[in-house]
């Protein structure tokens, strides 16, 4: 008989014996805790004042009856174990209210997941398709299959949305039975800092080193943090040690975290990495059309088709057109014409993208390949030279939408025959060559951080 | 048992503890009290399961004893006689209360069939504080909890750190924190700890120490209950089992417009427009930068509109001209916390909160989320 069962005929008994009242308000929620190797038994009680009244009033019952079932147990001792109260309600979600709360109360306290995160609401394509399929499995065998399970891609495509949607499909299905820690890289810094400053390294490691599950976004933060480095490293091994699961989630792969300990990087390729890439139109569509369920709005179909056409890079991108284009379908009260959607879009994404110059472009990847900037614009044919070359014509053409004669202009006067085949050599390799189009995202996001 | 007790004495005892009792379908001896003789004191004690309140009161003990009784009977009786003094006297297991000229008796339960209402784990330490400071501190925080589904909210939370003590609340639309620095208390606990408080034993507490307000109190922690002890009462409890939302985040770091405001006008004028306010009590707060005072605005379509002009030292502005709604009763609790003569006002965008608090005093403050207008 397991301690359940075991429990569960105790009960029984006691009721005969006792009135209903009694037996509702003193045993509601009680639970037969462990059984330790001395014979020592735990019952755990709903409050304290059922722990005191059972234990003066009814502990001989209990023994007796207890003992006739086994007779090892030798002691009885009671505790409170406070029902963990459903600690996310989300039936205030749904609702509208003009009041809105405070956005990041919405975050669990507990595991730090905020429940807007939802794997159900997430819309998967070609290009996340094989992280999913990883996530699903991290979910049905915690800690078994892919361990650490690594995610990483460029900013907006999704990243936090999928770990953060495991940890709340985790919970979920688990039912709360599992620990899920979700922390931002940078929180994880800060904690460190805070932690020895107050010397209180010990409470720190105890709450980390008692989770089941670990999830932490952008951990690229992390590299060069000499502290929390060594701090994480301990706490992943524990972890791992332990097979408990570990989700991590980086804007490019461990192997292009350029500060990173090569202790850690080879512990994050240990296990499964699956990248994000950008979205292809259909899913951008499918996207569009989610969000717009989601914030209950409401948009003609040949306006969703442009957004998704315009809007190529960036998922969060979209979200924040969507919400200018509703708002102003709203304050001015008329229906959308394709043209004014189209006007919308093209502010957003040149004001995101204005101030870069062909320059920036070009000393951002001389930088990055570390070679001179003249050997960009030079006669070399080293392979070191070329490929950056390379890269810059596509760059210019692609980010800035120069033309070719322009761009061969501005790299050393190189025909514009010369401009077309790398541009074309690059648009064509970039869908076969996956560490060319990694490079191709970084620097992307290298060029746009800088400007 | 055979009592000679002061009226005043009585009462005061039955204020402390009347609140909690009362009736309990599946346990009905939880109506009752408890009336014991201890070590030359009378106590009472009642309790709802949830929490336990023990008062000590005294008189005159001829024969010890102790008997439970029907609270709310009980009281009638004592609030309606007019002596000075109540003779009781336990024959079985009724009481029998006489005066001069008056005689009652009332059918009671034995004390066994009582609740035992648990005592705290760890006696050795505690916080010490002053019954008015702790007073002003609870109910700075007492509004913005809430009793709705989320229970690490609905409570006050403590957050122990040697060096102060914070008590922060919220119902995710507006926060509040207390921050009480270690000259105003004592304490010999020697680590940090958070617990959150139920708000209904905050509750008992405020009125409890509302009447002596130059004594001090005392509180204990265990794992998982609560005791506040006053000269004659304690106050046990059970904690909220949850993790209190991570609030530190949510406190603005960077300010782009700063009000100084008169608070008893605005108070006033709070007051005046909720008057028009609509059904989501919202009013408006117009600012237009380089003005001298600050437009109170509100609106109903029905009824009619107001607007109020409060005298403004407008420091910061990042904007020539800004509109924000508020619920005028979630502000006004907020603003109803400040001793000061001035309220800082605190707005950044329209959809993050707004930060409110006294200009000289940091150790409150007071967080509210704008309504969508």
């Amino acid at each position: 008989m397991d301690l359940n069962q075991l429990w569960q005929t105790t009960l029984s008994e006691i009721e005969l014996q006792i009135s209903r009242p009694n037996f509702l308000t003193w045993f509601k929620n009680s639970s037969l805790v462990e059984k330790k190797k001395d014979g020592e038994i735990i019952i755990g009680l709903a409050n304290n004042f059922s722990k005191e009244w059972v234990k003066n009033k009814y502990h001989k019952v209990i023994f007796e009856i207890l003992k006739n079932y086994d007779d090892t147990i030798k002691k009885i001792e009671y505790t409170v174990i406070e029902n963990k109260v459903s600690l996310f309600n989300n039936v205030a979600d749904g609702f509208e209210i003009k009041q809105p709360t405070i956005p990041e109360l919405k975050i669990d306290p507990e595991s730090g997941l905020h429940p807007r995160y939802k794997l159900d609401s997430f819309i998967v394509g070609s290009s996340n398709e094989l992280a999913y399929a990883a996530s699903l499995a991290v979910i049905k065998n915690i800690g078994k299959k892919y361990n650490p399970f690594f995610i990483y891609g460029g900013t907006g495509l999704g990243k936090t949305h999928m770990i953060q949607g495991v940890g709340n499909e985790i919970k979920k299905t688990y039912k709360n039975k599992i620990k899920v820690k979700y922390v931002h890289s940078e929180k994880f810094v800060n904690e460190v800092v805070t932690a020895i400053r107050n010397k209180r390294m010990e409470d720190l490691k105890n709450k980390y080193r008692n989770i089941d599950v670990l999830i932490i976004d952008d951990i690229q933060f992390i590299g060069g943090k000499e502290r929390s480095e060594e701090e994480f490293f301990h706490t992943f091994n524990v972890l791992y040690e332990n097979n408990k699961q570990i989700i991590i989630s980086s804007d490019r792969a461990p192997a292009a975290i350029p500060t990173l300990h090569e202790r850690l990087r080879s512990r994050f390729e240990g296990g499964m990495a699956a990248d994000i890439t950008y979205p292809d139109y259909e899913m951008r569509l499918a996207i569009i059309k989610t969000k717009l369920a989601e914030i209950k709005g409401d948009l003609p179909d040949n306006i969703c088709e442009i957004i998704a056409l315009k809007v190529q890079r960036n998922i969060r991108e979209i979200e924040g057109i969507l919400n200018k284009i509703l708002f102003y379908k709203e304050v001015k009260n008329v229906d959308l014409d394709p043209k004014t959607a189209e006007e919308i879009i093209n502010n957003v994404i040149q004001q995101s993208g204005r101030k870069i110059t062909p320059n920036q472009i070009i000393n951002s990847v001389a930088v990055y390949f570390e070679i001179p900037i003249s050997d960009i614009s030079g006669q070399s044919r080293r392979k070191s030279a070329m490929e950056p070359r390379q890269i810059v014509i596509f760059l210019l053409r692609e980010m800035l939408g120069m033309s070719y004669p322009d761009i061969g202009e501005k790299l050393g006067k190189r025909d514009h025959t010369t401009i077309i085949h790398s541009y074309e050599k690059i648009s064509k390799e970039i869908n076969k060559n996956h560490s060319l189009n990694q490079k191709i995202i970084l620097l992307k996001e290298i060029i746009n951080e800088n400007s | 048992m055979k009592l000679i007790i002061l009226k005043k004495n009585l009462k005061d005892g039955l204020r402390s503890i009347e609140r909690i009792c009362a009736e309990n379908p599946s346990l009905p001896i939880l109506k009752n009290f408890l009336i014991e003789t201890i070590d030359n004191k009378i106590k009472l004690a009642a309790t709802n399961l949830e929490l336990g309140i023990t008062t000590f009161i005294s008189g005159k003990i001829i024969e010890n004893g102790s008997v439970t009784i029907p609270l709310n009977i009980f009281n009638s009786i004592i609030n309606n006689l007019q002596v000075e003094k109540i003779n009781l006297e336990l024959k079985k297991d009724k009481l029998i209360i006489k005066t001069d000229n008056y005689q009652a008796e009332i059918q009671g339960i034995k004390k066994e069939e009582f609740p035992i209402i648990p005592q705290i784990g760890n006696i050795k330490q505690f916080i010490k504080i002053k019954n008015s400071l702790l007073k002003n501190a609870l109910i700075s925080a007492v509004n913005s909890a809430t009793a709705d589904n989320r229970p690490e909210l609905s409570g006050i939370l403590f957050d122990f750190q040697i060096t102060i003590l914070k008590l922060a609340a919220t119902d995710t639309f507006r926060l509040s924190e207390k921050t009480i620095a270690n000259n105003h208390f004592e304490s010999n606990f020697d680590g940090n700890f958070k617990v959150i408080i139920p708000l209904k034993t905050i509750q008992e507490v405020i009125k409890e120490i509302q009447s002596n307000e130059s004594q001090e109190t005392k509180i204990y922690i265990d794992q998982n209950q609560v005791l506040f002890k006053t000269e004659n009462t304690e106050i046990i409890s059970r904690l909220i089992n949850g993790e209190f939302p991570d609030y530190q985040q949510i406190i603005p770091k960077n300010i782009a417009n700063e009000i100084i405001l008169n608070a008893e006008e605005l108070i006033n004028a709070v007051k005046l427009s909720s008057v028009f306010s609509d059904k989501f009590n919202e009013i408006k707060i117009i600012i237009n930068k380089d003005a001298k005072n600050v437009e109170i605005f509100s609106a109903s379509q029905s009824v009619g509109e107001n607007k109020y002009l409060v005298p403004a030292k407008i420091q910061k502005m990042a904007e020539n001209q800004m509109e924000i709604s508020f619920n005028w009763r979630f502000l006004l609790d907020g603003l109803k916390n400040i001793k000061s003569e001035n309220i800082f006002l605190g707005l950044n965008d329209l959809s993050k909160p707004a930060l409110i608090k006294s200009p000289q005093d940091e150790s409150w403050i007071y967080i509210l989320m704008p309504i969508k207008s």
